[in-house]
């Protein structure tokens, strides 16, 4: 079993009226299987309504499955006297950098995790100034969260959950907000602490450019998992991920285009240096046979 | 005009007065309050005054930030000038109309004005050197004893800390839905006190709506950080007297003595 | 002509120790049906220059006409300005007040004081426009998803009928399909209405498919004011900015570099696509 696992996973909305009575079953996710592995990097993508953000929930028991078992780090979420374990295992980062920043002080609202753990004072220091190493914040340390950009205060709720020493990492759409440098910055904190520290990123996001370093994609519509596979094997099936109304980059549009044509282009491009690599000796060739 | 309040406005410098303990500042704050309401004579003025400025340096906040905190009194203290000024009874300088400025009335005013103002720029020192946090820190442990009443001390203290890292958002956020509704040609400013009061509908709701939603997210984030009240929590920054408290605490009873000296 | 802004300068905190350049000598026109992109990092005074342009924000010097009328002058109805310059500001959805989605769309029309049937009229046509069904029309706007939140919301200024709309960033946060919906709405306005259309926007792509004119600002001041095609050229300035051009330049000019011979304006997929084939002599090369 990996760190995180999903077995026949349902969740319901459910809207009561006055009176309690049920009066919208509203399904979100609809048995979900699915097994992450230790140290992997797995993207999450769909679109809105598509059941990811409800997922994230799940895994660290802030939602409880309608029916079906979540396990972390093989406790059931719906353990409850193991739901501190769970969600200092697997923490949560989400969407509004401003409404999950409590403390006053970028240090003060990082140790805020290790306070309510009751870990000793001695220790939330030296956590508190691993983390913010960790995301290269410790140079703001001793400002307030509110004249910090969009991407720094991500970066702040990202050592906020680091000094819970988590073995896995949820991000709810960390990126949404911001502006394309600050999302730049936030995924590769994101990376760097899974690539150095080892721990488990789940990423839910709709910015495709975000999900090509991945170790894995996943996609979701309608509650269910559609797509499963390394991002190379998702975005060679552009005419899919289209159906799912996800973009793809650019550069795997065009490589994509190009081979239709009858280009002759390995599957699922990514990056301009790898569609580059492969077109310019094609394109070369032509001009001297021309 | 809102964002001219000093107070609450925390000021990042090294002093003596900010690696003090929250609680010696908090006590040596209402001593200075009543030391100010002790003062009836000039020399007992001098003794605060020189007591205000020897904080204030040592504090090494700039004096500009602690006067910037006066202009959000200077309604009030004009309209108290004014009224000791004018409506004192006692030895006349000169009159307009019912108005009679008088020797007593320039004499209290005088000792007005300092007093409001000295008990602004006091506070701010608090204020300026200490960290909201501290300070709802230094409040929850000095007022620890009423948790034994069954007031729930840690949730209130949590909640002012959280009420003071947020108002500078929804400042910012009611500023922006103004905005917003002014663009749709919503008119703020004329029109009768009803008319006013309706036309700030629009305002309100969004503003309301928006704070319900940040306290949602907010208590579902504190609940992924593994909050769970104040039992079993341990603190970064855990208050305990140093040698520069007892010093201060020393100074503050020495200070008090005095000011009491002069009154009586 | 529809806007002209000379020499705008604004100063936060004037008179203060923090006073601070927002705005530097900012000039620009903008004609009648022009659809314009607004694009610089955060904090480049983007935001702060369309709050000029309905008079929200007043410049600490310089003019701005409407239709060729100074708008400082003494005895200017700012109100009508605001309903011809229509403002949409970020996340516009957190401005909705009303009980159900149709009243919340006519403030604007009542506030401009039209009478009952005419208010209505405007509020139907404005939400036909960003293509709300009616079904929706009597809920709640709280209960909708968030790209139909925000489709009310530009509803609520569309129904002012202004004659030119400025869009903060209208995107930010929505998925591809939310974006994709609210974008061919905001073009249809401009082609179908003749509507004079600025959009600030972070991303290059949008900006390279739907824009006939790029403003670009940094730290206060206008960089470039030039169509798509020739302020791309200059991503390596655009870099320097914090901002970059879209993916596409980078393969072209990477490409170009390597001697290759395609044209260097191109910024969207299709063309790059069709300049390739050519070079390839495929079908399909003709653009």
């Amino acid at each position: 079993m990996g760190i995180i696992k999903a077995s026949k996973l349902i969740y319901d909305y459910i809207r009561r009226d006055e009176n309690d009575q049920v009066e919208e079953v509203n399904r979100a996710i609809d048995g979900l299987d699915l097994d992450i592995k230790a140290g992997d990097f797995v993207a999450v993508l769909g679109h809105n309504g598509s059941g990811k953000s409800t997922f994230a929930k799940q895994v660290n028991g802030i939602l409880l499955p309608t029916e079906g078992t979540v396990w972390i780090s093989g406790m059931k979420t719906t353990d409850e006297s193991r739901i501190w374990d769970i969600r200092k295992t697997a923490g949560m980062v989400f969407q509004n950098p401003d409404n999950q920043i409590i403390g006053n002080l970028v240090e003060e609202d990082v140790g805020f995790g290790p306070e309510n753990l009751g870990v000793p004072t001695d220790e939330i220091w030296r956590r508190v100034d691993e983390s913010l190493e960790a995301v290269g914040m410790t140079a703001y340390r001793l400002k307030s969260p509110n004249k910090l950009s969009g991407g720094q205060k991500q970066r702040v709720a990202i050592a906020g959950v680091m000094a819970m020493r988590p073995q896995c990492i949820i991000l709810d759409e960390p990126t949404a907000m911001l502006d394309p440098n600050g999302r730049k910055e936030v995924i590769r904190t994101v990376r760097e602490l899974n690539q150095k520290e080892g721990i488990t990123v789940l990423l839910i996001t709709h910015y495709m450019e975000e999900v090509i370093w991945a170790d894995r994609v996943i996609v979701m519509d309608d509650g269910c998992l559609v797509m499963d596979g390394t991002p190379k094997e998702i975005f060679s099936r552009v005419k899919e991920l289209k159906n799912y109304r996800l973009d793809v980059p650019q550069v795997t549009e065009l490589a994509y285009e190009l081979k239709q044509e009858g280009v002759e282009l390995p599957d699922g491009i990514l990056t301009i240096e790898e569609l580059i690599e492969h077109l310019l000796p094609i394109l070369q060739t032509a001009k001297t046979g021309v | 005009m809102i964002r001219e309040i000093t107070l609450g406005q925390y000021y990042p410098v090294d002093s003596v007065l900010h690696r003090m303990d929250p609680r010696t500042k908090l006590f040596g704050t209402m001593i200075f309050i009543v030391s100010l309401f002790l003062a009836d004579s000039l020399k007992a003025y001098g003794v605060a005054t020189i007591f205000l400025v020897l904080v204030i340096r040592l504090s090494k906040v700039p004096v500009s930030f602690m006067v910037r905190g006066l202009r959000a009194i200077l309604f009030l203290l004009l309209l108290s000038v004014s009224f000791n000024l004018f409506l004192t009874p006692g030895t006349e300088i000169f009159r307009i109309g019912f108005l009679k400025l008088t020797w007593e009335g320039l004499r209290l005013a005088g000792f007005m004005a300092l007093r409001l103002i000295y008990l602004v720029i006091g506070s701010s020192v608090m204020t300026l050197t200490t960290t909201p946090n501290e300070l709802t820190d230094g409040l929850e442990k000095s007022m620890g004893f009423l948790n034994r009443v069954g007031v729930p001390v840690h949730e209130i203290s949590m909640m002012m800390s959280i009420a003071l890292r947020f108002i500078p958002i929804l400042v910012e956020e009611t500023d922006k839905i103004m905005k917003a509704q002014m663009a749709r040609g919503a008119d703020f400013e004329s029109g009768n006190l009803i008319q006013k009061a309706k036309s700030m509908v629009p305002l309100l709701v969004p503003l309301f709506i928006s704070a319900f939603r940040r306290a949602t997210d907010l208590a579902m984030a504190m609940e992924a950080r593994c909050y769970h009240g104040g039992e079993g929590r341990t603190k970064m920054k855990p208050l305990h007297y140093e040698r520069r408290d007892h010093m201060g605490y020393l100074v503050y009873l020495v200070y008090l003595a005095i000011m009491i000296f002069l009154r009586y | 002509m529809a806007i002209r802004a000379e020499h705008i300068n604004y100063l936060y905190g004037e008179g203060t120790a923090f006073e601070q350049y927002a705005l530097k000598d900012v000039s620009f026109e903008i004609h009648d049906g022009q659809f314009i992109g607004v694009i610089g990092h955060t904090g480049s005074g983007k935001s702060t220059l369309i709050q000029h342009l309905n008079g929200l924000l007043r410049a600490s010097s310089g003019k701005i006409y409407y239709n060729d009328e100074d708008i400082y002058q003494d005895g200017y109805n700012m109100k009508l300005l605001r309903s011809h310059v229509g403002l949409v500001f970020q996340y516009p959805e957190h401005q909705l007040f009303e009980v159900d989605v149709f009243s919340d769309v006519c403030f604007g029309p009542r506030n401009q004081g039209y009478s009952k049937e005419e208010i209505e009229q405007r509020a139907r046509e404005a939400l036909i426009q960003v293509g709300l069904e009616e079904r929706f029309w009597r809920q709640s706007p709280f209960e909708l998803s968030g790209g139909q939140k925000r489709r009310v919301a530009i509803a609520g200024v569309l129904a002012m009928q202004p004659e030119v709309l400025i869009l903060d960033e209208p995107t930010a946060g929505l998925d591809p399909r939310g974006r994709d919906e609210i974008l061919e709405q905001i073009s249809a306005l401009h082609k179908e209405k003749k509507m004079t259309i600025i959009l600030v926007s972070h991303s290059m792509e949008d900006i390279a498919r739907y824009a006939d004119r790029i403003l670009v600002m940094s730290h206060g001041e206008k960089m470039f004011d030039a169509p798509p095609k020739e302020v791309f050229r200059h991503y390596r300035e655009l870099e320097q900015m914090g901002l970059a051009a879209p993916q596409i330049t980078y393969v072209v000019q990477r490409l170009r570099d390597q001697g290759i011979p395609l044209k260097e304006d191109i910024t969207t997929v299709e063309e790059a696509k069709a300049g390739i084939l050519e070079l390839l002599g495929k079908a399909g090369g003709e653009v």
